[in-house]
């Protein structure tokens, strides 16, 4: 039985990593406000199919939280520690 | 299909003014469970990924309007929910932590400062393996130095200060007190840099890293036959 909700979205995850890397010092960039509105605050649980170039590469189950892909790619490589116990 | 995006919650006041639009140029709407306030608003869903950073502007800019006027809790931008029912489900079953986490963090917000390697003035010792990983480890060493002179600087203007390791860099998350955010990047500015490192300064932001567990991940009652 299916509770969650299933995602489907085309990110790149480079979008995540270089906020750290804009010059300035106080301007809030695209980047930041992207980095802020997916990857802090309240998730729901649910299940989210990660697609990069329009290939899927992972689907993530109903334990795992929807989130960013920043933060998905540290759980599937918890899913697969767990998995390989 | 249309679903129920959440946006922020905050304690209601009359005085608080609401958005008019937020994410596909949707009317926000707010729901109320006791003190808490919930605004959401209907969206087309699943979202076309060629429109998430005018999604992603468009939610921030919802959730900053509220965010001027008091504390927030924001959701994530995916957070959507299947309907109605689920959204007066969400604030019912947790209203009581959600409103412990606003009162606890009413007065602050959140300032946030990275350091990393300043770009292209370090080159990499690749003469050996040994003088590689020495340089690494001083590089190290060095700006953990530089976090710790930072967080001196401004321990007097936080009340708490959380680090994380990012991959580029490491990440500092401050709450600071409402209105002293000036006083925050004048004592961040205060320290001097070293040449091969750089930073960055970010905020205010809502107090979203220093949430607590329960209100991070809420606990929502499954629907019967939920899809």
């Amino acid at each position: 039985m299916d509770h969650g909700r299933r995602t489907r979205l085309s990110l790149m995850q480079t979008d995540f990593e270089s906020v750290n890397l804009l010059g300035g010092e106080q301007d809030v960039s695209l980047l930041e406000i992207l980095d802020h509105v997916l990857n802090a605050g309240v998730v729901i649980h649910g299940s989210l199919v990660i697609s990069l170039a329009g290939v899927d590469l992972v689907y993530l189950g109903l334990n795992v939280v929807l989130t960013s892909v920043e933060t998905a790619m540290r759980k599937i490589k918890e899913e697969e520690k767990r998995g390989a116990k | 299909m249309s679903r129920v995006l959440a946006y922020c919650g905050f304690q209601h006041h009359p005085d608080i003014s609401l958005p008019a639009t937020g994410v596909q140029g949707s009317p926000v709407q707010a729901i109320d469970s006791g003190a808490l306030r919930l605004l959401w608003s209907p969206v087309e869903w699943p979202f076309d990924p060629a429109n998430m950073q005018q999604h992603a502007v468009e939610f921030h800019g919802a959730v900053s309007h509220i965010f001027k006027q008091t504390a927030v809790i924001p959701f994530r931008l995916l957070s959507v929910l299947d309907d109605h029912t689920a959204l007066t489900s969400l604030i019912a079953e947790n209203q009581q932590n959600f409103l412990h986490d606003l009162e606890r963090l009413k007065n602050f917000v959140q300032m946030e400062y990275v350091i990393y390697p300043a770009p292209g003035v370090m080159q990499a010792n690749r003469s050996s393996g040994t003088a590689y990983l020495q340089q690494k480890a001083t590089a190290l060493r060095s700006a953990e130095a530089f976090v710790n002179n930072m967080s001196q600087a401004i321990e007097h203007l936080c009340s708490e200060v959380r680090v994380r390791e990012a991959k580029n860099g490491t990440r500092c998350f401050a709450l600071v007190e409402r209105g002293r955010e000036d006083e925050f990047r004048q004592a961040i500015s205060s320290v001097p840099i070293p040449e091969h490192l750089s930073r960055r300064m970010s905020g205010p932001w809502p107090a979203a890293e220093f949430l607590s567990e329960p209100v991070r991940s809420p606990q929502i009652t499954p629907m019967a036959g939920a899809n």
